[in-house]
């Protein structure tokens, strides 16, 4: 569904990844992990185009989308849930939402159009909190209630891919199994998934393949459940690399 | 008591004039960061492409005045999209912080430079669309103009204010104001919100240039002081608050008209001035000037 081949990427004069190669297939839950700065969040923000590449490619679906702009790569069907959750505060839970299904309610969209008040209701049906809370400004939200809008909010996108940037990140320790319940319920309903996440261990139980991230190169990869037995990787979940 | 009426109810005229000239300095500023400072000279092009249209200046008058309108309206929208697309969008990319200063700054003195051209350096009268003769309104004397620049103003930020809270678009147009690149993950092109908002800010300041003219006169050099005054309204009511620049503008017009009939109208730009260098002082964002929550 999604593959990256030797991407590279930087902030003005520092380049943060050197190479990168991941493929996520159709129905899988993908992890990456790593330690800070390893460049987690920039490999997301390269895929979908918040951050320019400056070298390899991407392709979702067989379409080649490297180096276009964000909102042509949400078209063609990817969802970024973003680090920091970047949920919209002045409008309001319900118009967060019609927002992440921008694309299919639009001309330029191109997205189908599909059952958007019913999908509208499934999110709400899976996140009953944002229900409770849909006509109050998202900016009035707790840091729990916000990420899950954010995640709901990509879900409104209908994506062939979600990515997914610490979901858990911020959120009380019932929040975070809460966030790892709905993750494996969306596995379950077959969305392909992109996962970055702090808690390393979590992440692999609930992925299917994971790869560790070092320095902004792929150090490890391999099925999620021979990483998670893996003692050089044990190591990485604690940031902590041994030569 | 009915001196002052007078003088409160053309300084409300006024005030709206300068409010729907700073709706456009927000509108840009909301989505992009940046500011058309030839919105004066935008205004000044509405006047004349108006007044050529249902004049007799130019061999018309083609259409009347309510025709004239949304044509006005159509070419102020294409006027301010040439200004994005020239002179913001290249700073834009560029991450540049100032280049879109100076090149709106130098498209407006060449918008100036062509319209001294085309219509010439003269004053000219505006037929006005409506009576002249004041109508009594509460003791005072106002002119159905007046009247419909306070209406008319009115109307516009309602229906963008109602845009924006009601259809797709207008909350796309919110969410790029609030989060430019979260709002490109929901597909919203930004940059094509930007050239919008660009188009909506000419837009208004054209519509405020044909409310204007039939009471003052119309002219090559009209818009460069009201270009002026009306930053400093949005500066005064705060560049991110809607009601701000009502409020903002109401207060200049009326310390305006006030000023020139109580001390002299030699003085009247300054207690509205000097309202702009208390604010900065005192309050930088703004009387109205919201500063952003932030949830970590």
């Amino acid at each position: 569904m999604l593959v990256i081949n030797q991407l590279k990427a930087a902030y003005g004069q520092v380049q943060v990844l050197h190479g990168i190669e991941l493929t996520i297939p159709k129905g899988q839950v993908v992890t990456l992990i790593g330690s800070n700065g390893a460049g987690k969040t920039t490999t997301m923000r390269a895929i979908s185009g918040m951050l320019k590449p400056t070298g390899g490619s991407i392709t979702l679906g067989g379409k080649n989308i490297t180096g276009l702009p964000a909102h042509r790569i949400a078209r063609i069907g990817l969802a970024h849930s973003p680090e920091g959750r970047r949920v919209f505060p002045t409008q309001s839970v319900r118009d967060n939402l019609l927002l992440g299904a921008f694309t299919r309610l639009t001309f330029g969209g191109k997205r189908a159009r599909g059952d958007i008040q019913g999908d509208l209701d499934r999110a709400l049906d899976i996140f009953p909190r944002l229900r409770e809370r849909q006509f109050q400004q998202a900016g009035t939200l707790s840091g729990g209630e916000q990420q899950m809008l954010a995640m709901a909010r990509a879900l409104m996108l209908n994506p062939d891919v979600l990515l997914l940037d610490e979901p858990s990140m911020g959120l009380a320790p019932i929040l975070v199994e809460e966030v790892f319940h709905i993750i494996g319920r969306l596995k379950a309903q077959g969305m392909t998934m992109l996962l970055v996440e702090q808690f390393a261990s979590a992440a692999l139980a609930v992925a299917d393949y994971g790869y560790v991230l070092e320095n902004g190169r792929i150090a490890v990869h391999g099925p999620a459940e021979q990483l998670r037995n893996d003692p050089k990787v044990r190591a990485a979940y604690l940031g902590i690399v041994q030569h | 008591m009915d001196i002052l009426l007078q003088l409160l109810m053309s300084g409300v005229a006024l005030g709206m004039i300068y409010a729907v000239i700073a709706f456009g300095y927000q509108s840009t500023f909301a989505t992009s960061g940046t500011l058309n400072f030839g919105q004066g000279e935008a205004l000044m092009l509405g006047a004349m492409v108006g007044l050529s249209l249902s004049g007799d200046i130019m061999g018309g008058p083609y259409v009347n005045y309510w025709l004239m309108v949304p044509l006005v309206l159509l070419f102020g929208a294409l006027q301010g999209a040439l200004v994005e697309f020239v002179g913001v969008r290249p700073a834009i990319k560029t991450k540049s912080e100032f280049g879109w200063i100076m090149s709106t700054i130098a498209l407006g003195i060449i918008f100036r430079n062509v319209a001294e051209n085309v219509w010439g350096r003269d004053d000219l009268p505006f037929p006005s669309p409506l009576p002249t003769t004041p109508i009594h309104l509460f003791g005072a004397n106002v002119l159905p103009m007046e009247l419909m620049v306070v209406v008319g103003a009115i109307l516009m930020m309602a229906l963008v204010e109602f845009f924006n809270r009601r259809s797709i678009y207008g909350k796309a147009v919110v969410a790029t104001s609030s989060d430019r690149d979260a709002a490109g993950l929901m597909g919203i092109n930004t940059g094509l919100v930007i050239t919008f908002s660009y188009a909506l800010s000419s837009m208004s300041a054209a519509f405020a240039g044909v409310l204007i003219a039939p009471i003052t006169l119309t002219g090559a050099s009209m818009g460069a002081v009201l270009g002026l005054k009306a930053f400093a309204v949005a500066i005064i009511g705060g560049l991110t608050s809607g009601l701000g620049v009502i409020v903002g503008g109401l207060l200049l017009g009326v310390a305006e008209t006030t000023t020139g009939f109580y001390v002299s109208t030699g003085y009247k730009d300054v207690p509205g001035l000097v309202l702009l260098l208390l604010v900065l002082a005192i309050k930088p964002s703004g009387l109205f000037g919201k500063t952003t929550i932030k949830k970590v």
